[in-house]
């Protein structure tokens, strides 16, 4: 067992020098491609930070004021139910609790105004799904006549926000994931041939090895350890360059003007640990993978 | 030991390499395959250890046929018989004993094992002393030499040679035949395609000969002709 352990490394070590351009090509390759699909990742995090608060078809958002009463609530109720079904389709009231949880993930990026948010301060919010959405004219005319209302703070509306933000996370995700499988298969595709390459320069090896009766396992796992390798160098250059990015990001958000909206583009640490994990886990699968349907297929040279 | 049953083998749509070819080997027989170049003794060896699998027929090998054999258990079939060839196939960035341990390391023995048997049958051969060094460092016959100690360090129960001293002058290939028929006194069966006359006629040991792949001779204690 250690001997067979020993034999497999050392085999696994020699193989890499012999084809150092190629190997470190793969990696290269594995390794830009991973990045790309990570940054994917957290950009469409980014951008799902931002459009959180207008899941489910929510056009309008009428901020209370904390020191609003419930009295005052419940006209803001009133209002609305009066505008429905002709105007408004369905509303929602998020209150305390609610408000605060999504200000978790919205403000993530900006921990000095998030911690200055408590029960007591923080506004609840009116949640307006309006019968037709593209009507925008209407939606401006009921946000004038709603605005006087005692106890409303502010009145967002999705059109004046999140246009161009929903246009470009279609548009980034997009492009930005075909790239990212173009290059992974390009990776495994260059892995694959580094394979080949080091199975043909031992071909007379695996011959006298196949002849004594070595098993194909036995032949093909120093060839997936090595593939399995590539993948994972790969993947280790594709998560540094990930925390790189993502902390330069979270460093030079701050300097951004206050209201520009892009503090809530921050992805927290937590969420980049677990995308950096999953790169790790396909760079060494892709690997793994490509190099044993590799060296199979070329075990009968 | 071997029994191989009307087995036909051909390559493409036209190459006959084999035609209903049968005969049987008992265990601990010496057994020469002769005849013309491209007759298919060759061809017939590489059935022998499943490198190839006829069209036709059976091939029986320790009591097994072979020729249905799933492929996971061809590796232990393989661990039974020793392959020597006319161009030794050693392995020219390792030293003699490594060549030797190597055919031990990839089937899995212990390392006190190889330890133990590698210098055994270095010694065997004729080898005692010159362990470490490399093939381009010894002469044809001492590489031969190399590759029967390689085949026969797993106590294989057959050998199978393909022209072994093809390469060889007529002394040295005699030295390899003596230490082939050591090796069959004991108890291994040997089969050997060869090409060389003398070493046939003084032998005096069964012959198999194939013409264009039909066996046309087995004869015992036979001659080359
Ligand atoms: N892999 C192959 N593909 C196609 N034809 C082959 C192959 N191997 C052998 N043959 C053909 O099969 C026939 C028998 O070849 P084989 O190598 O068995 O002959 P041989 O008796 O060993 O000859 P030699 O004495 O020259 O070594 C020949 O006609 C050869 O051309
Ligand atoms: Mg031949």
């Amino acid at each position: 067992m250690i001997s067979r352990l020993a034999y497999t490394f050392r085999e696994t070590w020699a193989s890499f020098r012999r084809n150092m351009t190629l190997t470190v090509a793969a990696i290269i390759t594995s390794a830009v491609s991973l990045l790309i699909f990570g940054l994917t990742l957290l950009m469409q995090r980014g951008f799902d930070n931002l459009l959180v608060k207008w899941e489910g078809g929510v056009e309008m958002i009428v901020f209370v004021g904390s020191n609003a009463n419930d009295e005052q609530r419940a006209e803001i109720t009133n209002a609305l139910d009066a505008q429905k079904p002709n105007l408004i389709e369905s509303y929602r009231y998020c209150d305390v609790e609610c408000s605060l949880d999504e200000a978790d993930r919205v403000l993530a990026g900006d921990p000095g105004v998030l911690e200055l948010l408590t029960a007591e301060n923080v506004p609840t919010q009116f949640k307006v799904v309006p019968t037709d959405a593209t009507d925008v004219d209407t939606l401006r005319l009921l946000r004038e006549s709603l605005r006087e209302a005692p106890g409303v703070q502010n009145i967002a509306l999705a059109v004046e926000e999140l246009d161009t933000i929903a246009k470009l996370k279609g548009f980034v995700g997009l492009y930005t994931l075909i790239l990212s499988i173009v290059l992974l298969i390009a990776a495994v595709l260059l892995i694959w041939n580094t394979i080949r390459t080091a199975m043909f320069a031992r071909r007379r090896e695996i011959e006298v090895m196949k002849l004594v009766g070595a098993t194909d396992w036995f032949i093909r796992v120093p060839f997936m350890l090595e593939g399995l390798i590539h993948g994972l160098l790969g993947s280790l250059g594709a998560c540094a360059g990930l925390w790189l990015v993502n902390n330069r990001w979270t460093a030079g958000v701050q300097d951004f003007p206050d209201n520009s909206g892009f503090e809530a583009m921050v992805v927290p640490g937590s969420f980049t640990g677990v995308v950096m994990l999953g790169l790790l886990g396909i760079g060494m699968l892709a690997g793994a993978i490509g190099s044993g349907i590799a060296a199979s297929r070329f075990l009968d040279v | 030991m071997i029994r191989i049953e009307n087995v036909t083998k051909t390559y493409g749509t036209d190459v006959v390499a084999l035609r209903d070819a049968s005969f049987d080997v008992p265990k601990g027989e010496f057994v020469f395959l002769v005849g013309p170049s491209g007759s298919g003794k060759s061809t017939l060896l590489r059935l022998l250890n499943r490198q190839d699998r006829p069209e036709r027929g059976a091939v029986w090998v320790a009591g097994r046929n072979i020729i249905d054999m799933p492929s996971g258990r061809v590796p232990q079939l393989r661990r039974n018989i020793g392959n020597i060839f006319q161009d030794y196939k050693l392995l020219l960035n390792k030293t003699v004993a490594e060549n030797v341990a190597f055919a031990q390391e990839v089937i899995g023995k212990p390392k006190h094992v190889i330890r133990q048997q590698v210098p055994a049958v270095l010694d065997l051969v004729g080898l005692a002393g010159k362990e470490d060094r490399f093939p381009h460092q010894l002469s044809g016959g001492e590489q031969q030499r190399v590759s029967v100690a390689r085949a026969f360090v797993n106590r294989p129960l057959i050998m199978l040679a393909d022209e072994p001293t093809g390469n060889l002058d007529p002394a040295t290939g005699e030295g390899i035949m003596r230490l082939l028929d050591r090796i069959n006194k004991t108890g291994t069966t040997v089969l050997m395609a060869t090409h060389d006359q003398r070493i046939v006629n003084t032998m005096r040991k069964r012959v198999i000969q194939l013409d264009r792949g039909v066996i046309v001779r087995d004869q015992a204690r036979g001659v080359y002709e």
